[in-house]
Order: structure tokens, then sequence, then C-alpha cells
């Protein structure tokens, strides 16, 4: 009774090395690739920035009832990014930005990938009305304006954080559960599926073992394309006035700058920096993804 | 005309990280205008890559010394444009991957009709004579007319094969490459597509260059042959002589490898790469013997079907793919299944395992017909295991061989140690030390054991039958001998029985008991592989047993 366990876990650790050794070889794919290595440096540097903003600038410096700065005053070397119009600096509230979207983007992202992935798997593997409809679904969120749809949800739940992440999450997954379909059936076109039948494996055999994880590299790498586009769309919420006003986001400080003039009054150290910080992680994400591509699907090399 | 010399060619391939490959290695040959000449090799011989050489389609990390001529041209010194003029309209290639090599969301005969546009000659410079001069094509490689308007998807195998012949026909080239061209053929359509490129060869004095590993192929079409093994030429000769009077031992082998219908010596017994390994006559457990025991007709088949009947509905209509076939099978016996491909012998195959549904007629297991719910259908699953034509396709990339094997155990929820059992399929697969094996990827492995890793697949859940689609189709020839030993050996020592589909006859003589001819869905011959094979009643079975290429 004793060799059964100690046999599997012999197969289980095998596979474990194996995986590592897999990964090690990504790792390596990957490092090659110096605008994938550039943009994952930065964005390291970007995360941590927005993990350390409690201790680099306590939350009273946003507290507009404890703070003496002026308002509206250009980069001084005390205010490296100078203040908004409630003479809050710049930067601690671009620091403290960093936190909520990178919250919403990341977080809206890996909801839409699950649902985009559960999905796409089921219409993919089955057949029947039942897919048939789920597909229609998939269509529907595919054509359907997703800014209005986003709009409509962030304005009829309650406001926050969250309601963010769900607008996004829900109106986001459309495009991922086509692309996961596509893959999922290619995959089971192959022989090695209907062995897999003939050996007896169930539905839940078929996609645990095989389809899900020749899905899984395809979602990974469309995750870190998704991010960009969610922080641009947290940004677009936030901006049109359905974010969290208690905290503050690049795209609510963007909406500020716009409220109170700033924009049209030439206060430029007010606009830029959350427009660039935008730019500077949607890019990063999107260097990343673009390497990670690249690694699981090696025809794209060199294009 | 056009004569193609090779003088001194050695080709390197430099992949990345890795050692340079010699794919070829000092190579001379010539085909004279007119001519044709066969080159035989198993995969990794280099024989690909030296027709490839031809038109200088080679990967950038190849790189070529030497001198390959078309028409006293050097191919390395011309331009792009004249290399583009060389290609395809003076020489043209056919690809062993019809699959991959048309274009899947296009109709065939516009990519006809596109090779003719791109390379226009005068002779069909309008859309008309285009269009003539496609439908003549098809008529040359005999498709039907009616398939011009099909998508590649839509045909079989070997359909899409011939349609691959008639673009590389398109502009009249005189030199054609074929590179295992009738690979993926039955029979009857090799037969017809050895018969075109013979006619070209003798007709219109094209050269060609004849890539295969079948010798009895190249002896049928060639003048001469030239075997290569591991980028180097073993032999060269006329195509007689080289056929029937092997200088080198590789060229033995391969010509052993296909055998004579009729051939006292190779029935019930393949050849395999050392003959002494896998003949000795006289210990019955390493099989190979003539005196096999007979299955009891009076037993119970195991699987049996009654009056099947399953139909397709295309865009063109209900196609009858199975016509109320009834067969059994029982333990302990190997029953070939033959007939050329568009059969339906491998849709009776799917219907036969459940993976396929019979839109009349009954499927029996063990007496009783096949239940309908997963969940009774698991001992019919255990008792009955699928061995598929590519190995490599069959076993899922990212899985280790321990993976793959254990899959079904682990389905079944057997009893027992799990490793044991991986190790004692493998050991039964003739796959040893079978830990040697476990920890491989799929693609570590050469095609034969890849196919041994598959059956292994199928013995670790201890089945009682066994039915196999085109085993050894996509095998080198002489693995061929080896895996169809092992099915022998299989039968006698676990007492398992088969259903064997292939189009290949000499298949069905090295190891069968029974064989059944399909032709059109519908059984139309069946009897011991001696009455059937020597003395056909069918006119299909005769005609069948004409067209296989014979050596001598």
């Amino acid at each position: 009774m004793t060799s059964a366990p100690r046999s599997s876990s012999r197969a289980t650790s095998a596979t474990s090395a194996r995986r590592r050794a897999a990964a090690g070889r990504v790792w390596r794919e990957f490092r090659s690739s110096r605008s994938g290595l550039v943009g994952l440096v930065v964005l390291l540097v970007i995360v941590l920035l927005a993990i350390l903003a409690p201790v680099l600038a306590p939350a009273r410096l946003l507290d507009v009832t404890q703070i003496d700065n002026p308002i509206n005053h250009p980069p001084t070397w005390s205010l490296p990014l100078g203040t908004d119009p409630s003479g809050r600096s710049v930067l601690v509230t671009l620091l403290w930005g960093a936190r909520v979207s990178l919250l919403v983007g990341v977080v809206a992202t890996l909801l839409s990938m699950v649902i985009g992935t559960v999905v796409g798997m089921a219409v993919g593997h089955y057949s029947g009305w039942g897919a048939a409809v789920l597909m229609r679904v998939v269509d529907f969120f595919l054509v359907l304006p997703s800014l209005v749809l986003a709009i409509v949800l962030s304005a009829v739940l309650a406001r926050g954080v969250w309601t963010i992440i769900l607008a996004i999450g829900v109106t986001s997954w459309a495009s991922t559960a086509r692309l996961v379909r596509s893959q999922t059936l290619t995959i089971e076109s192959r022989p090695y599926i209907e062995r897999a039948w003939a050996l007896g494996a169930g539905h839940r055999t078929v996609i645990g073992r095989h389809v899900l994880p020749a899905v899984l590299p395809l979602v990974l790498a469309n995750t870190t394309l998704t991010v960009g586009s969610a922080i641009i769309a947290e940004s677009t919420l936030s901006f049109l006035g359905l974010g969290d006003t208690t905290k503050p986001s690049w795209g609510s400080m963007l909406k500020v700058a716009l409220d109170s003039g700033a924009a049209t009054g030439g206060f430029w150290w007010f606009v830029l920096p959350p427009g660039l910080a935008i730019v500077v992680v949607v890019l990063c994400f999107t260097l990343v993804g673009r390497a990670l591509e690249s690694v699981i699907n090696p025809t794209l090399r060199g294009r | 005309m056009a004569e193609l010399v090779f003088d001194d060619v050695t080709i390197t391939y430099h992949p990345p990280g890795r050692d340079p490959v010699e794919a070829v290695k000092g190579v001379s040959l010539t085909v004279p205008a007119g001519g044709s000449l066969g080159v035989a090799g198993e995969s990794g011989s280099g024989k690909s890559t030296l027709a490839m050489a031809v038109l200088r389609l080679l990967p950038r990390s190849a790189t070529l010394t030497g001198r390959v001529s078309v028409g006293g041209h050097d191919v390395q010194d011309l331009s792009w444009g004249k290399l583009r003029a060389l290609r395809w309209s003076e020489a043209s290639i056919v690809f062993q991957g019809a699959m991959h090599s048309l274009n899947p969301v296009r109709r065939v005969g516009e990519q006809i009709v596109e090779a003719l546009e791109l390379h226009v000659k005068d002779d069909y410079a309008t859309e008309k004579a285009r269009e003539q001069r496609m439908r003549d094509l098809l008529a040359q490689v005999d498709l039907d007319r009616s398939k011009e308007t099909s998508f590649p998807h839509e045909l079989s195998g070997g359909q899409r094969q011939r349609v691959m012949i008639a673009m590389a026909l398109a502009c009249d080239p005189d030199l054609v490459i074929a590179d295992e061209p009738t690979t993926a053929l039955d029979v009857i359509v090799q037969d017809q597509v050895l018969r075109i490129l013979r006619k070209l060869v003798a007709e219109r004095g094209i050269a060609l260059l004849f890539i295969s590993h079948d010798l009895s192929v190249l002896a049928s079409t060639c003048d001469r042959i030239a075997v290569m093994r591991d980028g180097v030429v073993v032999e060269e000769g006329p195509s007689h002589e080289v056929v029937t009077n092997p200088t080198h031992d590789y060229t033995a082998t391969l010509a052993r490898a296909f055998p004579t219908i009729g051939d006292p010596t190779s029935r019930l017994r393949p050849a395999t790469r050392v003959v002494e390994e896998a003949a000795p006559a006289d210990d019955p457990a390493q099989g190979g013997i003539p005196v096999a025991p007979q299955a009891n007709p009076d037993e119970r088949p195991i699987l049996a079907a009654d009056n099947v009947t399953v139909r397709f509905h295309t865009r063109a209509g209900t196609v009858t793919a199975v016509d109320d076939v009834s067969l059994q099978c029982r333990t302990g016996e190997i029953v070939a299944l033959v007939g050329q491909s568009g059969s339906g012998k491998t849709t009776l195959a799917r219907t036969l395992l459940g993976l396929h549904r019979a839109d009349s007629g009954r499927v029996l297991f063990d007496g009783a017909p096949l239940p309908a719910s997963p969940k009774e259908l698991r001992p019919f699953r255990r008792s009955v295991q699928l061995v598929l034509q590519d190995p490599s396709s069959a076993l899922n990339p990212r899985h280790s061989i321990y993976e793959a094997v254990a899959e079904g155990i682990r389905i079944h929820h057997l009893p027992g140690d799990e490793r044991e059992r991986v190790e004692r399929a493998l050991d039964q697969a003739e796959l040893r030390p079978a830990a040697q094996f476990t920890s491989a990827l799929p693609h570590e492995l050469s095609g034969g054991q890849r196919q041994r890793v598959v059956i292994a697949g199928a013995l670790a859940l201890e089945p009682r039958f066994l039915v196999a689609d085109e085993p050894v189709a996509s095998l080198d020839a002489s693995v061929r001998g080896e895996i169809l030993g092992l099915m022998l050996r299989l039968k006698r020592r676990l007492g398992l029985g088969a259903l064997v589909i292939t189009h290949d006859l000499g298949l069905a003589w090295n190891i069968a008991d029974r064989v059944l001819v399909m032709y059109r869905g519908a059984i139309v011959e069946e009897g011991t592989v001696e009455q059937v094979l020597l003395d056909p009643q069918h006119d299909y079975t005769k005609k069948l047993l004409a067209a296989v290429p014979q050596l001598a």
C-alpha cells in the first residue's frame, strides 16, 4: 500500500520538475527580448512604488485640511511636480493614483479572463443548442459598445472601485472568449483528443488534461495585453466622473484637471503626469505581452 | 529540356544554439532530360533536403557547398527573377503533405488557375483557356469535374494529393520533383499517379526526381534508383538491378520491408531490421510463426456490426459512407479491413468504437448493443482500444510518455500501483527498459517508438481488442515490420484481437488472419487471407491486387 502514493508522488515530482524546466525555458526566451525586459523592469518599479506609497508619501499628504501648499504651483525642488487646484502635491496624488489604476487594471482583467476562458472553452467544447445560444451571447457582448454598458453599470450600481472593476470585467471578456474558442476548436481536432475519447475520457478529462493546458499560455499573453486597455477604461470611467471620488486615480486626476480649468489654464504639470503615467504603464504591459506572445508562438519572432 | 545535376553537394543545417548538422554529404547524382531517378531512404536520410535544394527552397540556416544545376544553370547563381521563372514553369515540386500545401479557404479549381495566372504562358493567356487547362489537368489526375469547386477540406487525402499533382503539371514543367507524392495514397490512386508520372516521362520527356521510402514504387516508375542513408548515397544503379540484386545491406533491408503477396516466407512474418531478432521460428513466445492459433469461429464475437449504415449530410447532399455492413471480430484474431481512401473504412471503425453514431443497424459488444450513455460505455472503452495512424499527433506533445500511458489508467481508476502498470504496458509494447522512456516527451522519440507508446497506452487498460487505423502508414519502412511484428506477438501472448484498417494489402498478407474488402461503403469480399488475396473473386479485389507495385 505504501508504494502507490510514493510512486505517484515520484511521478508528480517528475512532472513538477518538467514544469520548472519549462518555466525556466520561457524565462530564458523572454529575457532575449530586450523590449519585453525593459517593460517588465519599468513595470516592477511602478508596482513597487505603488505598494510603497503609504511609506513614501503618508496618506495625510492627500488630506486638504492638513496641507498648506500653494494651489496650482509650478514644479519646484520641494514639490517636484507642482500642486493641484486643492494644493495637494501632484507627485503624491500620482503615487496613490497608481494603486487604484493598477488594482482596477489587473483585477478587471483577471475577471474578464476568467469569464472569457470559461465561456470560450464551453462554446468550443460542447456542441448543441446550448453552446449556440452562448455563442450568440458572446457575439452580443462583442458588438455592444462596451464603454456605454460600463457607464450604465457604474451608474446603476453603488459607486466605488469594485463597481468599476465589475463594469470593465463584464464588458471586455467577449474577445477573449472568441480567442479561446478558436484555440479550443484547434486542439479538439487533434487526434490525441480522439485517442482520449477512445480511452474512455469524459468531458472533465478532455477539458482539464488536454484543452485547458493548451489554452492557458494564450490566455496569459492575452492577459498582459488586456491590462493596458483595462487601465485606459478605468481612466475613461473616472474621467467621466463614475469612479470613486474619495480615492485619487489617474483618470480622476485628469477629470479634476479638466473641471478646475487646469487643462485650459496652462497648468501643464497637472495634466501631463497622469497622462504620461497611463501611457507608460500601458506601453509596459504591451511590451511584456508581446514578448510573452512571441515566446509562446515562435513564428511571431522578428515581426 | 532540363537536366538536373548534383555535383558533390553537401548541405549543412546550423540550428541556433546547437551543433551544425550535415544533412547531405557529398552527393553526386544526375537526372538526364527525359529520364527519371528515384531516391530511396528513410526519414532523416536527407532526401527531402536534397529536393529542396533544387529550387533553392532551403531555410536560411542551411548552407550548400558543391553545385546544383538545372539545364546547365547553377541554381545558386540565379537572380531572384530567374529563380522565380525556374520555379514552377521549368521545375515544379509535389510535396508529401498535400493538406498543408493547399490554401484552405480557396476552391481547388481557383488554386490551379492561380498557378497558371502567376506564370502566364502564351498558351493560356485568356481566362477561358486557363479554365479549360484546369479541367484538362483535373481529368489527367482522374478527378471529377465537380471537385473543382470543392475546398481542400472537403476532399480526401488522395484527392488533395491529386490536386497538388495537377498544380505541379499546370505550367508544363521540364523537371518534376516528387517528394513522397504517393505515401498517403491507397494503392489504386497510387497506381494512377504513378501511371501519370510514367506517361509524362515517356511522352513529354520531362525529367523526374522521385523521392520515396518504398523501393517498389520507385522500381515501377524510375529508370535509376539511388539509395540514401544518413546523407550519403550508399548505392546507385539501374532500378531493376538495385531492387533484385542489392549490393548494400541497407538496400536489402528496404527491399524486404514490403512483402510480395503470395510469398510464403513473409506470411505472418513481417520483415524487421535485424532478421535474427524477430524470426526464431522455434520459439513460440517470439511470434512470427506460421502456426498461429486460429480463433474459434463458434466463439461469440467480441465486437460485431449488424447491418450498420452511416450517412453524412454535406453541401452536395447525403453521402452513404457505410452501407449495410455486417462483420464479426473475435479475440485472438487479426482482421484486416482493406479498401481505398474514401471507401468508408475509417467511418466504420469510428462507428464500431462508439465515436460515431450509426444511422441504422447496431454495433454489438459481447453480444449486447453498444450503450449510449458514457457511464455504461466504460467497460466497453476499457476492453476495446484505438491505435491511430499518425503517432506524432496521437500523443499530446505536452504530456510525458508516463502521462500518456497513465491517462487511461487514471480515467478508469484501475487499482494497484500506477507506475508498475505503466512500466508493464511499456514493456509489453517492447519499449525496454521501460523506466528509461517514462520521463521523455513524444518529440524526443522516433516515429516507431511513438507508435509503441500509443499501443502501450492501449495495453495499459488490459484490453481484449484493438482497432488500429492505418497503424504503420506514417512510419518508415524498417519500423513498419517491427510494429506489425509487435501486433502479431501481442495476439499470441495476450490473445489480443485486432481490426486493422489499411489500404496496404501487403500488411494484410503480413499479419492478418481474415480480410474484409470494402468498396464504396459496402463489404464486397470476405474470407481468409489466402482465399481473398490469392484467389480473389470480386472485380474490385482483383483491381486492388493488380495495383500493388511489385519489386521485380
